[in-house]
């Protein structure tokens, strides 16, 4: 077995060149296995451990305001294992600069650890109920300490019921709640500049906002088993005297829902592209191993005359591709992990979750298996017509390769005008069926995984474009903290430098169609407004009603609604009764993020038994007013927020940058895979025709001549393979945006020509490439040598 | 009337060098090749007669001395030129027919009547073979003999001014190899073409008009025949 084992070797070695091409794409394959495999089992641990341990909420209540008390009734239902009753509430923030920010004021029950959605202390202490030298201590996220430049020790500023209220920053701690934190799906990314989350003790809240012994959300855990919706209506009878504005369960939690998103979509990533390598690597191998067996026929009859037994030659020639999976799962976790690391730091910027770190032996050691299994099945089933090998048969020569005609001959006219060369590439193609379909199937591939890519670059343009361009047109949408009277705007207008100023009002409702309940808010836009515009499904701007209501599209899915329909609106504002008015659905508008509701400021009006309220404004500005603009805001109390489109749009740019490496490293490997396919093809097939190509040498065509023999049959197998890749490419793109679209996010598969031109480009680069590094040796051919030898 | 002389070799010598141990397979070698001459070179194994034949068609470079073709100086011709040379004036016939697997029998001979201006028709050529009736057969769904054949017209249609033909019998049997010859004496009489037959046969010398013996890479003696026999009545 010595002797097997060293001809082994040197069997690999002679065709190191398709060997190497392999392995590379089996290293390929297994590294973005292992890289994504390790990095979302990292995340799914890391998700898992954080909520257990903090004891992440099953379902939310929100109520405009209710007693403390109202958790020990909750608690004592059975089904019901945790309870924690508390307020929270968003507050504008008054940064150092004087700037503003806003956060997400969330208080706690003391003590913290026991308590529904508890959080995970990073830095300093906890905050205490009563500080010593009085005031109010709070923690904050470590995102917004770090982008703020903030040290423990120094104090925060809130504004609350119109007052500003110092909170003392003791510590930071994240919680399972604000894993993703982001104030709403309008910002798409976390900005922690501008957004932060803010911890204080439940007593200091209610002091705060000037409600004592009251809160307004309430936390459950369910104990497993448990029949939750029972639990939910009980609770939500319970809660109907204070107020329902809202109720939803853990899977439509902002934070959790998209960190999920996230993981699922990953999830099929880590399958998906690696099966693409590893299958076309398998396929090459097949191919491969195929050729040798037939090449090596008299050796395997030798060796089995010798009576080596069948399996031992099956297994021989087996370990071939076994070996060559073996180094491509080695190399491919080394280089994995390495990926994974950064994976895991990136995702570290994103997601506020302890510990995404650690290598997991299980995917080390269900690469080495999947590794092993494509290594297997490769290499048995290329090297299965040994079986049928006869140690009799095989000392005598064989007869040329069996061609035949092929499909274009029923064109005769076609066919004729053919020259004799071309003829021979459509033969051999057509001969060699299962090369030809390994080879089309990998152009296939490379060219749509390269699609895949330049999309990926196009959905973020598309995305950037439409919301920056298109939807939102304003330099700052400023938020008050409740409706005031339009005529507030007059203060906001007269500053030096507003060019324009827009009125809109946001009101939070629940919507009733047919039995069904959505939440949402309505959005009413003042008469005339341009700066912010809703778009249908076909990316056509459409015009605000005055009366009626457009349904966000995710919205009008979920109540099954559609224009024409008469839907219940349900203000759910936290303060006042609800009031309940009856609309018309005019039509349906798509967000790419979350769902909007819109109508006119004066329906909007109707819907509060208002006339002349409004909640914010969108303001033009001159550039060279800006800052001074942005700090007269900031000095007026009743507003809660300013958003700056352009502070937005740098936020989002910084942190694509690191998306754009993810593209970048796709087309490298999808270049790789191209490439490595092209190369196998062209040099098997150009070792199984050396003889040939050498008659051609003698009878006196140049080397021009016939190494342009081997670029017809790359070009007759690769551009059908370019050209059906772009479609496969676009197919891809939608099953892939269809099974990570969520009911928060959605996106139109809108791929620019100039992707599809690049991707054809990039694919006839690895062609023309693969075709170079094959031919070299061509020159190389002996003629002398060929005219000697039969096979 | 003297005869054209179409190669001219002048102490021509091929040494192959393989690391340390070089070969002299051809020493200083001198020989004319004459229009529409049928000529044997016969030698045992390694004696160098496929060496002197790839020199005389240009597909080897020679060590040292000159070969002329007419007055084209083909020891000191690139590569291009040599390439020139085969395809315009050079049939190659081999052993192992060497015919391309994946064209038909008419498609081998059209693939090498594409390289020059002035062809014959494919499908006289084909017929003079006598496989007017395989036209459409790929070689893999002919004898050997047959491919033989496909691989003579496929040499001939380029209307070659010489034939070279390196042990053409070599694999087919004994009455099929004798067809073969008449073929080619066939070839050299209805078109003119200089047929050179490497062999180690030596009965096949008694139908050349001009017999070589080789032997350790030199000439050993030329024998002229006064007449030529036909492959019909010599026997091996
Ligand atoms: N490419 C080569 N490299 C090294 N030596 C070679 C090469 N080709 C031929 N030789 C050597 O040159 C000598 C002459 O070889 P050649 O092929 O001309 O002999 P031959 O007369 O045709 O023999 P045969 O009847 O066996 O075909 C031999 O000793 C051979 O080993
Ligand atoms: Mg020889």
């Amino acid at each position: 077995m010595k002797v097997l084992y060293r001809k082994l070797r040197r069997g690999i070695w002679s065709n190191r060149g398709q060997f190497f091409a392999m392995a590379l794409v089996i290293t390929i394959g297994i590294s973005l296995y292992v890289a994504m495999s390790n990095t979302f089992s990292n995340l799914g641990y890391a998700q898992e451990s954080f909520y257990n341990d903090n004891n992440f909420a099953d379902h939310y209540f929100h109520v405009v305001h209710a007693p403390e008390a109202v958790a020990k009734q909750i608690a004592s239902i059975p089904g019901v294992e945790k309870v924690t009753a508390r307020i929270q509430q968003d507050v504008a923030v008054i940064k150092a600069d004087g700037t503003r920010a806003s956060a997400r004021l969330t208080s706690y029950p003391l003590p913290l650890a026991e308590q529904v959605n508890s959080v995970a202390l990073k830095q300093g202490r906890l905050f205490e109920a009563y500080p010593a030298n009085g005031g109010a201590e709070a923690l904050v996220d470590p995102s917004y300490l770090q982008a703020n430049g903030l040290n423990l020790g120094e104090n925060v500023e809130i504004i609350a019921e119109g007052r500003q209220i110092p909170l003392t920053v003791v510590g930071t701690a994240i919680g399972p709640e604000f894993v993703y934190a982001i104030k709403d799906l309008s910002s798409m990314v976390p900005d922690p500049k501008t957004f932060g989350i803010f911890m204080i003790p439940l007593n200091q809240a209610q002091e705060a906002f000037n409600l004592p012994g009251q809160i307004n959300q309430i936390l459950v855990v369910f104990t497993p088993g448990a029949d939750t919706e029972a639990i939910i209506s009980h609770i939500q009878d319970l809660l109907s005297p204070y107020g329902n504005l809202a109720s939803y369960p853990r899977k439509d939690q902002l934070s959790h829902s998209l960190l999920d998103a996230e993981l699922t979509s990953g999830r099929i990533m880590a399958r998906f592209f690696p099966i693409i390598f590893l299958a076309i690597a398998a396929g090459i191998q097949i191919v491969l191993l195929r050729r040798m067996v037939r090449m090596q026929r008299l050796q395997i009859g030798i060796m089995k005359g010798l009576g080596f037994s069948n399996a031992a030659v099956l297994f021989h020639y087996s370990s071939y591709a076994l070996a060559v999976c073996m180094i491509g799962a080695l190399c491919g976790s080394v280089l994995g992990l390495l990926f994974s690391q950064s994976l895991n730091q990136l995702y570290a910027t994103y997601f506020n979750l302890p510990n995404v770190e650690g290598y997991h032996y299980q995917v080390i050691t269900y690469s080495f298996l999947l590794a092993a299994a494509v290594g297997m099945v490769a290499g048995l089933s290329g090297s299965a017509p040994i079986v049928n090998i006869n140690p009799a048969e095989s000392m005598r020569s064989q007869p040329p390769s069996k061609s035949a005609h092929n499909i274009l001959e029923r064109l005769p006219s076609l066919w004729q005008s053919l020259s004799p060369l071309w003829k021979m590439s459509f033969r051999s193609v057509a001969r060699n069926r299962m090369r030809t379909l390994v080879t089309v199937g990998g152009v296939v591939a490379a060219v749509s995984l390269l699609l895949i890519s330049f999309f990926m670059n196009d959905a973020i343009d598309y995305m950037m474009k439409q919301y920056y361009q298109k939807e939102m047109l304003y330099d700052y949408m400023v938020r008050f903290d409740q409706p005031v009277r339009s005529s507030e705007l007059l203060a906001i207008s007269r500053m030096d430098g507003v060019n324009q100023v827009e009125a809109f009002i946001e009101i939070p409702v629940k919507i009733h169609y047919n039995g069904r309940t959505v939440e949402d808010a309505v959005n009413g836009q003042a008469e005339g407004n341009r700066l912010k515009t809703p778009f249908d499904s076909e990316g056509n701007p459409m015009a605000i009603p005055e009366q009626g209501i457009i349904l966000g599209e995710i919205t009008a899915r979920k109540l099954g609604a559609e224009p024409g329909d008469l839907i219940t609106v349900e203000t759910t504002l936290n303060r006042g009764e609800p009031i309940i008015t009856e609309l018309t659905v005019v039509s349906i508008n798509r967000q790419l993020l979350g769902s909007v509701c819109y109508t006119s400021l004066a329906q909007a009006n109707r819907l509060l038994h208002e006339a002349d309220v409004v909640s914010g404004c969108m303001l033009l500005v001159d550039p060279g007013h800006s800052s001074t603009i942005e700090a007269q805001l900031s000095d007026i109390t009743g507003i809660n927020s300013i958003a700056s489109r352009q502070k937005e749009i740098d936020n989002i740019t910084s942190l694509l940058d690191s998306s754009m490496l993810f593209v970048g490293i796709m087309i490298f490997f999808s270049l790789i895979l191209g490439l490595a396919i092209i190369y196998n093809s062209i040099v098997m097939s150009y070792n199984e025709r050396k003889k040939e190509l050498a008659s051609l040498l003698t009878m006196g065509f140049t080397h021009t001549e016939v190494s342009g023999l081997m670029l017809k049959d790359t070009l007759i197998q690769a551009v059908p393979g370019l050209i059906i890749g772009l479609p496969t490419g676009r197919w891809l793109a939608v099953v892939y945006i269809s099974s990570v679209s969520t009911d928060m996010f959605t996106f139109p598969v809108i791929i620019s020509p100039v992707s599809y031109v690049l991707s054809l480009l990039v694919g006839l680069g690895f062609v023309l490439a693969g075709y170079w590094l094959a031919t070299r040796g061509l020159s190389s051919l002996d003629m002398i040598e060929m005219s000697k030898y039969v096979d | 009337m003297a005869k054209e002389i179409l190669v001219h070799l002048q102490d021509v010598t091929k040494t192959y060098i393989m690391g340390e141990v070089s070969v002299e397979a051809l020493k200083a070698t001198s020989l004319d090749i004459l229009a529409g001459e049928v000529l044997v070179i016969l030698g045992p194994s390694g004696s160098g007669k496929s060496t002197l034949l790839n020199l005389i068609g240009g597909m080897d470079r020679l060590t040292s001395g000159e070969l002329f073709f007419r007055q084209q100086a083909l020891h000191s011709a690139s590569n291009s030129e040599l390439t020139q040379y085969r395809r315009d004036h050079i049939g190659f016939v081999f052993q192992f027919y060497n015919l391309i697997s994946d064209l038909t029998s008419y498609e081998n001979v059209e693939l090498a009547a594409s390289l020059v201006d002035d062809p014959l028709s494919s499908a006289e050529v084909l017929e003079q073979v006598g496989l007017q009736e395989r036209l459409d057969h790929f070689p893999a769904q002919l004898s050997g003999g047959e491919q033989q054949r496909i691989s003579i017209a496929r040499a001939i249609v380029k209307r070659p001014l010489i034939l070279l033909c390196d042990e053409p019998t070599g694999a087919l049997d004994y009455q099929t190899g004798k067809t073969i010859l008449e073929l080619l004496l066939e070839v050299n009489l209805r078109h003119g073409s200089t047929v050179v037959i490497v062999t180690h046969n030596a009965a096949i010398g008694a139908i050349g008009d001009r017999v070589i013996r080789m032997s350790s890479g030199r000439i050993a003696e030329i024998q002229i025949n006064a007449s030529r026999a036909t492959p019909e009545g010599i026997e091996w």
